[in-house]
């Protein structure tokens, strides 16, 4: 008998699944036993002492760290804890990220270290007016959710450059920030900054401003600046990316099943440690997950495998019901050329589809070196064209307009008809840069290629004037935190000029 | 040209790591020399290896195993030939700097200039620059990699020099950085003599380093 299936499931929004809940399982119960079996190690005692206090058993310690390994019993008690959601709103509360199960939020990538110059086209280290120019274009493109700094600011101290970084990114953008931070003692100046820049702690308890990036070392290590910053995090109420970035063939296994039990390992080291520091703390696991490319030793950030991977670790954390961080709209062309569109375009429809939550990266290129606007603005459309594929087809008595087809009949047209009139806009979608004209018109309009178009929009934001973000006192504030950083930290900078 | 000798360029190629010994032997009781053996068998096969690499015939993986056979290869022969440099050309002290646990790239310099006919002393990670000074006097090496992945840690690149050349080690070593934040004009600035965008081509830049001093 053949049964129809949407009788029974209705799928609205289509959806793309990557693992079953079988191979989901065979994968979880793999990364038990390594936690168990293999275990972690750990750089930093404080975290050592914690995982111990909750059951973990320690060995091999050395002056620097110890395996600590994690009995599956502990993994049990830290999901009952870990929230399904996580919440982060940007100073204007109207920017605001729901963390859970399907929910997709994109936005940029962090740190690095090379900027395309918008003006000279360039490559260049970035520095504090790119990256404050790079959070302006993040706010004035309506499908960016959060902003990451996609750039170091490499024009200000090195051991210090966390503060100002946040601080070029206040200024220009109002939305949820994932920041990074060189240690604890940055992420208190950033904290103390979101705190004046929030309005006091109990703003920030009712949405924090930021999220902060922590980063495991793969394979299975856990350095001490990272579980400093997690464990400060769980006593501060501050959400965090807990992600480790392996790369298949390098620093994971080459095939992708191994790579995912490594990495979620690596991920349920975070959830038990911070669920046993305090139980609900708000871990956001990921989410970077590539392969090396075997000629050129770079880690892809382009590749089908980078995207396949992300979605299967999101089916992973959609099993577990942990928010999650994911990877898309970056590719590893050097330019914003036609590889750039066609890699991110592949990765984000492949992260849209597949429902994943922080969805970060968006600008990379170069294999995360270099940050591109016009990557950014074009992305900005891609996401468009993704989301009004994920709104799926509505499928009613109305929509079916059985009535407007035996009223037009055989031969008739529907370009007058009220039910075009009034559907057409929300049912089609508009390109905003994609251009659709004929040729005639497409010359008429200047003959533009579409990264040309998207030149274009780049340099009107960045020529838009737009209201200062921060009043001159806040500012004046944060930057006063900035300053005092840098002369706490002055002996450590070296005597030569680094960067710029 | 010897069949043997064919034998062991090809089983170079191949990364035929057990098989490379017994051919050596054979080779050497065939009446052929160390120096014979080394320049026409196994120097042989790892130039066709990097000639294949280069044109996307051979990949990483491939590449590693080849130089581990022909490591394999050079220990074998190193006490028979007369000239050490020959089978040795050199020996590089490599680390991650301070405040970085990032080694994979490190890892990958290190079996590269193996291959290459180094000696390699890995010293690890997250390394002091007293580490690297103190290395430096107990291997006397002829160069220094150091590797670093984040801007905060290349940093510590510049206090690791600093404190070589404050401990007068600068002259008798030449020093090479990378990195995936690091270029050519970053090593240039805090007084590097060389940086390599790739484990290849810093494993080619320590042969170069070498041959010039």
């Amino acid at each position: 008998m053949r049964v129809n299936r949407h009788n029974y499931e209705i799928n609205a929004t289509p959806r793309l699944q990557v693992l079953s809940e079988d191979q989901i399982e065979a994968i979880y119960y793999a990364s038990l036993r390594v936690l168990y079996e293999t275990g972690v190690r750990v750089y930093a005692t404080e975290g050592v002492d914690v995982a111990h206090a909750g059951g973990a058993i320690v060995e091999e310690t050395t002056a620097r760290s110890s395996l600590v390994k994690i009995p599956p019993d502990m993994v049990d008690k830290a999901r009952a804890t870990v929230p399904s959601k996580v919440v982060v709103i940007g100073p204007d509360r109207r920017y605001r990220m729901e963390l859970f199960k399907n929910q997709i939020y994109y936005g940029g990538g962090s740190d690095t270290p090379f900027t395309l110059d918008p003006y000279t086209g360039e490559r260049r280290r970035s520095t504090y007016q790119d990256v404050k120019n790079f959070a302006r274009i993040a706010q004035a493109l309506p499908n960016y959710d959060f902003h990451m700094s996609l750039g170091i600011t490499q024009d200000t101290a090195v051991g210090t450059y966390d503060r100002w970084q946040y601080l070029a990114m206040l200024e220009g953008t109002s939305k949820p920030i994932n920041i990074t931070a060189v240690d604890i003692e940055g992420v208190r100046d950033q904290l103390e900054m979101a705190l004046i820049r929030v309005g006091g702690k109990d703003e920030w308890r009712k949405g924090p401003i930021f999220s902060l990036y922590i980063e495991p070392v793969s394979p299975l290590s856990h350095s001490r600046e990272v579980v400093q910053k997690l464990l400060f995090c769980c006593d501060n109420d501050i959400p965090f990316v807990y992600t480790p970035c392996p790369l298949a063939g390098a620093t994971a296994p080459a095939t992708l099943a191994g790579l995912l039990v490594q990495a979620l390992a690596e991920s349920l080291f975070g959830i038990v440690l911070s669920q046993l520091r305090r139980p609900g703390a708000q871990i956001i696991i990921g989410g970077l997950m590539s392969n090396m490319d075997m000629l050129s030793t770079i880690y892809c950030y382009g590749s089908p495998e980078m995207a396949l991977l992300s979605a299967a670790y999101t089916d992973i954390t959609k099993w577990l019901r942990v928010p999650e961080y994911e990877t898309a709209g970056c590719s590893d062309a050097k330019l914003f050329d036609e590889q750039a569109a066609m890699e991110a375009a592949i990765n984000i429809a492949t992260s849209g589809l597949i429902g994943g939550n922080m969805i970060h990266d968006v600008g990379y290129l170069d294999s995360g070196l270099t940050s591109c606007p016009d990557l950014m603005v074009a992305s900005d459309e891609i996401i468009d064209m993704v989301k009004r594929i994920l709104q799926g087809i509505e499928v009613t008595p109305d929509t079916m307009a059985l009535d407007v087809i035996a009223e037009i009949g055989p031969g008739g047209h529907f370009m007058e008809h009220d039910h075009t009139f009034e559907r057409f806009k929300t049912e089609i979608w508009r390109p905003k840069l994609i251009q659709r004209q004929n040729w005639e018109n497409w010359q008429l309009a200047g003959g533009q290629r579409y990264g040309q178009r998207v030149h274009a929009r780049v340099i009107e934001i960045l020529e838009s004037d737009t209201a200062p973000l921060l009043d001159e006192a806040m500012f004046k504030e944060m930057r006063r935190i900035c300053e005092l950083a840098d002369a706490r930290h002055k002996d450590e900078e070296l005597d030569v000029k680094m960067f710029v | 040209m010897s069949q043997t000798l064919e034998q062991i360029t090809t089983g170079v190629i191949e990364g035929n790591i057990q098989g490379i010994r017994q051919l050596i032997q054979k080779a050497l009781e065939e009446g052929l020399k160390a120096e014979e053996i080394l320049q026409n068998g196994l120097i042989v096969g790892m130039n066709e290896v990097g000639k294949r690499f280069k044109v996307a015939q051979m990949f990483i993986p491939e590449v590693l195993r080849a130089a581990k056979t022909m490591h394999a290869g050079q220990e074998l022969l190193h006490p028979l030939v007369t000239d050490a440099r020959a089978v040795r050309v050199g020996t590089i002290v490599i680390g991650t700097v301070q405040g970085d646990m990032h080694d994979i790239g490190k890892n990958l310099v290190g079996m590269m200039c193996e291959g290459a006919g180094f000696e390699v002393i890995d010293l690890g990670f997250d390394l002091s620059p007293e580490t690297f000074t103190e290395a430096i006097k107990v291997h006397q090496p002829d160069i220094v990699g150091m590797s670093a992945l984040l801007t905060t840690t290349m940093r510590s690149m510049g206090h690791t020099l600093k404190a070589i050349t404050e401990a007068g080690l600068r002259e008798k070593v030449k020093v090479m950085v990378g990195g995936a934040p690091v270029d050519a004009e970053f090593a240039a600035r805090i007084g590097a003599d060389g940086y390599g965008h790739n484990a290849v081509v810093g494993a080619e830049l320590a042969r170069k380093l070498v041959e010039a001093a």
